[in-house]
């Protein structure tokens, strides 16, 4: 049965139905847009937080480790200018001592009676390292006196040690401000020994360094070997 | 009936453009919300950087009055050392005064270990 027109009312209710419908579909599609649109607002804020906030962390932990690194090295500098210190005020006393031990040679030679016999020891050191048959003896012109006397002596205790026979020239060539001693030169002029007091001192001053740390100031503790 | 008819479709198609509003208005919420998210997110990550930094300004006060701390003590500690060492020296130079002096005085002569003791014979 084909379906009978409809009347005026049932047009209306049907038109109202279609208008609901219609405006129903357009308030939940509406809803749907809303809510993705939170969904999204939530995410981008937390990726733009998150991302900002890692960045932001990276910074101040390189500005920290910077901090630390720079206190470090301050440290370290106190650390090494104190050590200077110390080591400066130890070559001071270390030369006073040397400079006290200078002075003192110096008066040596007024005692006669110890000089002569130091220049006769020093001579025959002089004449067994030479080994030569003759030599030259150069010594200050206040020594030339007892030169000769210890010159002899000196000959005599070589011959006696090593069985070689020695002789020698004098002569005055060391200056005045020399503390004493004497320089021994070969024949050939070509070897020179000297055994002056300032001579003798400078080398011990280089070689006694490790015993004279030891005895001014301690062994050390760092070290770890010996020969 | 034909009057109904475009009246009827006057009414639908009215219907259809406040539907098209009603979606249009919500599309533009979207919209604003993407740019809120922005603003609100840049707000936030100020606010995080200065607590940081707030942070950071106080450790540095803190790590400076270490530094003039570590100072202090290494300065006193160094002279305590100084002092150290001035006293050792005086109670020992005068031995070691004395030990120097006493080698480069007293000269003991040996003939060198690989020499014999010729019996008269002369060297070179």
């Amino acid at each position: 049965m084909p379906p009978r027109p409809m009347n005026d009312d049932e047009v209306l209710s049907e038109m109202n139905k279609m208008v609901a419908f219609i405006k129903q579909e357009a308030l939940e599609k509406a809803r749907e847009i809303k809510v993705k649109a939170d969904e999204e607002f939530a995410i981008e804020k937390a990726k733009l937080v998150k991302q900002e906030q890692q960045a932001i962390d990276a910074q101040f932990e390189k500005k920290r480790k910077g901090a630390e690194v720079a206190q470090k090295i301050a440290q370290s500098n106190l650390t090494n200018k104190s050590r200077l210190k110390l080591l400066q005020r130890r070559e001071e006393q270390l030369q006073e001592l040397f400079s006290i031990a200078r002075t003192s040679i110096l008066t040596f030679a007024e005692d006669e009676g110890r000089y002569s016999q130091f220049l006769e020891g020093a001579v025959v050191q002089g004449f067994l390292q030479l080994m030569e048959t003759r030599v030259t003896l150069h010594v200050r012109g206040q020594d030339a006196d007892i030169m000769r006397k210890a010159g002899e002596a000196a000959a005599d205790s070589y011959a006696q040690i090593s069985g070689r026979e020695v002789s020698f020239e004098l002569e005055t060539t060391l200056s005045e401000d020399c503390a004493g001693g004497v320089k021994l030169v070969s024949s050939s002029r070509r070897i020179t020994i000297d055994n002056t007091l300032d001579e003798r001192l400078r080398l011990l001053e280089d070689k006694m360094l490790p015993e004279i740390r030891r005895d001014l100031f301690g062994p050390n503790e760092n070290r770890k070997f010996y020969t | 009936m034909a009057a109904q008819n475009s009246q009827g479709i006057q009414t639908l198609l009215e219907a259809e453009k406040e539907a098209a509003k009603i979606v249009q208005q919500s599309r533009q919420y979207r919209l604003q919300r993407l740019k809120d998210a922005r603003s609100e997110a840049s707000r936030e990550i100020d606010e995080y950087r200065q607590a940081k930094e707030a942070e950071f300004k106080s450790f540095e006060a803190s790590h400076a009055g270490v530094t003039s701390n570590a100072q202090a003590a290494v300065d006193k500690e160094t002279s305590v050392k100084l002092q150290a060492i001035t006293d050792a020296y005086e109670a020992n130079k005068d031995a070691v005064v004395k030990k120097l002096l006493d080698r480069v005085l007293l000269i003991q002569p040996e003939l060198h270990r690989n020499l014999k003791r010729a019996g008269g014979a002369e060297s070179q």
